[in-house]
């Protein structure tokens, strides 16, 4: 029998705005899943869309060329004027000593040219729009005000020269272009910077030439032209597409991962979908036999009953996507500063298009084995209980439920910016819910066979757990991935924690020098023993220079970097050593003798080598001050990154960068009661180097980690929603039978109590056993991520664990006895008429 | 007819003026209008009426299972209508025993165990055994340890007897039981009620549309619109 999609409609809308309730759960499972996936994408999508829209702004031109520890020549001045309007800033790290050398601190100095900014506004506090400062003036950042108790008017000193405060900078156009900063910003003119004397030969400092081009002009045609007429400068030159290359490629890397989590939701969300589709048709046997009996053939059922599910899973998608595309506001509005940039209201049709094919796949693949069963279910069958129903589905169902969860995987894959990454996520996901359905078969098997409780109520709340129709397999699975999740990242997030609040004391430094002028070494240790005799001292050379060959390939002719080949990105740290350093171990090749004198080698980190492709033996070019140094790698070392030292990628034999002008850098590890003294003394009589506190860096990333974690577990939080959306679904699939049993147990004599201690029991098993999978799951997940992944010493806080466990198996169990209040209140007679 | 109430101490069952109104107050239906009723102890009353008239209601006020509206309900010495819905539970254990039309067996237990669950709540001793002898008694000592999907209806509704009958209790309510059984099914699932009523002497108080099952009790009561029209001795 063929009936038109109308007619087909016309029955099942009829159907359904009769008993649209029993929907609910599709509704908002569905609707939980696509609102945070939308959220997430839309989020992302408007921070990324921001730092675009504000790429002239974020990198205060339309080109920016970034040059290490030089000026740019006049060839290559002449070269950026022949394109636009330019405007130099010189960027450095710097000690900023407060009135009359009372304190210090590491900050952030920038001088800048006439025409900064070329795109922006300079702002300063009290709302005046400013140019460079005037020399012997300084416009400094709100951080560095409070800790000197600076106003305007006030001094500070930079190096020999000293500034009187002329603002306080209240909105630096360029701020995210600058990437990650180790202080507070201070801002004078170009001259101004000659009199401080912190440009030293071997200096490490930026020089940024940005280019306002003329509108007409291509900024990448134009990048790609000056990197052809000055191949070998070592240059890192960035376009206005690209602002805040490392800010874009964080939220696009943290989006990614939240989708991730997001999708595990929906995945959570869609066992909801299956059980709610599930039970809604339960209650529409009797409808489906009429109809069946009437002449509707199991095609017209199918038909039918699936219109009903896509009408209100497109409903529900379409409130889940509105809601997601209005969350970035409400993010906004909550997150404030954490954000890079204020995520404006804009649509963004791709996340939120991707979010639609994700529910629907997921709407189809759950709920295509309950309507194949519905299907296939003889008319008379459909009469008989649930008990006897099969629980199988036909292979035709089964094909489309594995191409609809191959697409979602395709559709995972596909958006991802790591697509292994992504895959290997969904493959343990894949693992974690088959794992979780043995566990959950196991249990329903041991519930069977174990020795049947005397008492009759915990006979009760035992056969509830393995009975026929009994949803302990959905519930196992669902809450059983969100509480998994929790725990995983709640392990993940303190061993994170303790890792840096624990190990960080222990293995770092108390100081990173920088910029310790070469010549006055041995005053510069002198010094430091003087405040602190047992301090110990570890001063090597640093250069910056960038790879332009290896094995006998030049990087500026490459299409596209080798992947991990972060070492090719700009220029990079040097130094050289006749020992082996601390913290590396040699792995291939041999290490040079202590007195080489021979042609330039290198050590390369394995990793690093790895990457590159390239082994002892090979070539490796490296730009220093723009000379070229061509080298041999002599040696892998496998660096022990997390040591908190000075751990260089590259280390080239003594005399290769004897040309080079260049200075120390230095661990200082001292006593805690000398830091302060040091603090003090070293900035005043070391001007031109930097001295970074490392306690004042670990809080820094400390804020940092803790803000991803609070996102992480935001997304993650809605797998608890879905899981809870489960539950509830679950004790209104199995309320029906709940009720027969509470009545029966009543009119056989039990009291209200003794129901609702069976259901309490019933829910405190299955929230015990529920409890105990998460932690082994999550410990296992979460020891993996955090041993195998990062390196680091797996120590999760049990107590920061067993809270998150108690408050989610707590959850379930209350939840669990909540839905078993109304069944409580069913009155015999009046259920027993109804039964 | 309303049956006069008298003082006699012997009395299993005694209601006086009981009303039922069920519903919410703008559609409110009387079910009970003022019904009086005294069965002794020990005699067998069949309850008669057409569909509507109040018989199940009757029998759900009489065991407890519905708290009257109005008037005063005495079972077995105690008021009912002074009992909340959980002392009215405890008040059916060891005292009352209920047999349905549609057998309600609890799916997730076997027959030996729906036997003896309301020995258990009232705390009898060897419910298990008692259980056993009571399947046997009915005839299903071979299927101790079936399920009711695994069991025809006429043995379903032999455990939901044996269940009524395992605690020794001293009024036996039953609303048509075998209104869901074939006819021959239906007869002997009589015989074993009476027969089990008997070997316990106790108070039986039957629903019936059958004339010929009502033939078998002591005492005949008529029902129409909630009233009890005739009650013959």
């Amino acid at each position: 029998m063929s009936l038109s999609l109308s007619t087909l409609w016309r029955i099942a809308r009829r159907d359904l705005s009769a008993r649209i309730r029993g929907l609910r759960l599709l509704a908002v499972c569905l609707f939980l899943g696509v609102a945070t996936l939308a959220a997430i994408g839309s989020l992302t999508a408007s921070i990324t869309e921001e730092l675009s829209r504000r790429g002239q702004t974020i990198l205060g031109g339309d080109i920016e060329i970034g040059i290490a520890q030089r000026e740019a020549s006049d060839a290559e001045l002449k070269a950026f004027a022949a394109e636009g309007t330019v405007s130099e800033t010189v960027r450095l790290r710097a000690m900023a000593i407060g009135p009359e050398g009372s304190d210090s601190i590491l900050a952030e100095l920038k001088a800048i040219d006439g025409t900064y900014p070329l795109y922006g506004k300079l702002v300063l506090q009290g709302g005046a729009i400013a140019k460079a400062p005037k020399d012997g003036e300084i416009y400094i950042g709100q951080t560095l005000a409070d800790r000197f108790n600076l106003a305007t008017g006030g001094s500070v000193r930079f190096g020999e020269a000293a500034f009187k405060v002329a603002g306080v900078i209240a909105e630096e156009p360029d701020r995210l272009g600058e990437g990650f900063t180790l202080g507070p910003v201070a801002l004078v003119s170009l001259d101004a910077l000659e009199d401080t004397k912190l440009i030293q030969p071997g200096s490490m400092f930026e020089s940024k030439y940005r280019i306002k081009l003329p509108a007409s002009a291509d900024p990448e045609a134009v990048a790609k032209s000056l990197e052809q007429q000055f191949p070998s400068a070592g240059w890192d030159i960035t376009d206005r597409s690209n602002g805040a290359p490392g800010t874009r490629r964080f939220i696009e890397r943290m989006g990614q991962f939240l989708t991730l989590v997001g999708l595990a939701s929906l995945v959570i969300a869609g066992i909801g979908v299956g059980n709610g589709v599930g039970s809604y048709l339960e209650s529409k046997r009797a409808g489906i036999a009429t109809l069946k009996v009437t002449g509707a053939d199991s095609g017209i059922i199918f038909r039918i009953y699936m219109l009903q599910i896509f009408a209100v899973a497109c409903a529900a998608i379409a409130v889940g996507l509105a809601v997601g595309s209005v969350m970035p506001m409400a993010i906004g509005w909550v997150a404030g500063d954490i954000l890079p940039v204020a995520p404006g209201f804009s649509l963004h049709p791709v996340p939120l298009i991707v979010s639609a094919i994700y529910g629907l796949l997921i709407a189809f693949a759950f709920a295509l084995p309950p309507l194949a069963r519905a299907r296939t279910v003889p008319a008379a069958g459909l009469y008989r209980s649930v008990v006897e129903g099969s629980s199988r589905i036909d292979r035709r169902t089964a094909i489309w439920v594995s191409a609809s969860i191959a697409a979602i995987v395709a559709l995972a894959v596909a958006t991802a910016r790591e697509p292994v990454f992504s895959l290997g996520f969904i493959g343990a996901a894949f693992a974690l819910l088959l794992l979780l359905a043995a566990i959950a078969w196991v249990m329903r098997a041991i519930a069977l066979r174990l020795p049947r409780p005397k008492a009759p109520l915990p006979r009760l709340a035992l056969a509830n757990l393995h009975r026929p129709g009994s949803h302990t397999q959905a519930l196992v699975i669902a809450l059983g991935l969100g509480l998994t999740l929790f725990v995983t990242l709640a392990a993940i997030q303190t061993s994170i924690n303790n890792e840096i609040q624990n190990s960080v004391p222990e293995r770092a430094p108390s100081f990173f020098a920088l910029d310790i002028p070469r010549e006055r070494t041995a005053e510069f240790s002198a010094m430091v023993r003087k405040e602190a005799p047992e301090a110990e001292i570890n001063l090597i050379p640093s250069l910056r220079g960038t790879i332009v060959e290896f094995g006998g390939q030049r990087v500026d002719q490459l299409d596209e970097l080798p992947e991990g080949a972060w070492v090719l990105n700009g220029d990079r740290g040097l130094t050289y050593s006749p020992q082996v350093p601390k913290g590396s171990e040699v792995i291939a090749g041999e290490w040079w003798p202590a007195d080489y004198k021979g042609p330039a080698l290198v050590s390369l980190d394995i990793r690093v080598a790895e990457s590159l492709a390239v082994g002892v033996g090979d070539s490796l070019t490296i730009s220093v001050l723009g000379v070229e140094i061509p080298t041999k790698i002599a040696s892998l070392r496998e660096v022990k990154w997390e040591n908190f030292g000075l751990n260089y990628a590259l280390v080239f034999s003594p005399g290769t960068f004897d040309a080079a002008p260049h200075s120390m850098v230095a661990t200082l590890t001292v006593p805690a009661k000398a830091e302060r003294a040091l603090a003090k003394s070293i900035p005043p009589a070391f001007p031109s180097s930097s001295l970074i506190q490392v306690g004042e860096v670990v809080s820094q990333v400390t804020v940092l980690l803790q803000q991803m974690a609070q996102a992480i577990a935001a997304a993650a939080s809605i797998a608890i929603f879905a899981g809870i959306a489960v539950l509830v679904g679950a004790i209104a699939a199995a309320r029906q039978s709940r009720i027969y049993d509470s009545v029966i147990m009543k009119l056989l004599g039990a009291t209200r109590r003794q129901i609702l201690g069976a259901q309490a029991l019933e829910y405190a098993i299955l929230a015990v056993v529920l409890g105990l999978v998460a932690l082994a799951l999550g410990l296992g997940a979460g020891w993996y991520v955090i041993v195998q992944i990062f390196d680091f010493t797996f120590a999760p806080d049990p107590a920061t664990l067993a809270w998150t466990l108690i408050g989610g198996a707590g959850l379930t169990f209350i939840l669990g006895m909540l839905g078993s209040l109304p069944i409580l209140a069913a009155r015999p007679s009046e259920a027993l008429r109804s039964l | 007819m309303s049956a006069a109430l008298s003082d006699a101490p012997d009395m299993a069952i005694r209601a006086s003026n009981v009303t039922l109104t069920l519903g919410a107050s703008d559609a409110q239906v009387s079910i009970l209008r003022g019904v009086d009723l005294e069965v002794p102890y020990g005699v067998s009353v069949a309850l008669l009426g057409p569909s509507g008239s109040g018989k199940s209601s009757l029998m759900a006020v009489l065991a407890g299972l519905e708290r009257a509206s109005g008037g005063t309900v005495q079972v077995d010495g105690l008021n009912f209508t002074e009992l909340d819905e959980d002392a009215l539970a405890r008040a059916r254990r060891g005292r009352i025993g209920i047999v349905l039309q549609a057998f309600h067996l609890l799916p997730t237990m076997t027959a030996l165990e729906n036997v003896a669950v309301p020995m258990e709540l009232a705390g009898i001793a060897d419910p298990f055994v008692r259980a056993a002898k009571e399947l046997e008694a009915v005839g299903l000592g071979h299927r101790l340890t079936h399920y009711p999907s695994q069991l025809s209806g006429g043995e379903q509704q032999r455990v939901a007897i044996a269940r009524a009958m395992a605690a020794a209790p001293k009024i036996i309510f039953a609303d048509e039981p075998t209104g869901n059984l074939d006819g021959s099914t239906g007869s002997s699932i009589i015989d074993l009620l009476f027969e089990r009523r008997a070997a316990l002497g106790a108070t039986l108080l039957i629903i019936t549309h059958d004339p010929a099952l009502a033939a078998r009790c002591d005492r005949v009561i008529a029902m129409q619109d909630g009233l009890v029209v005739e009650s013959v001795a």
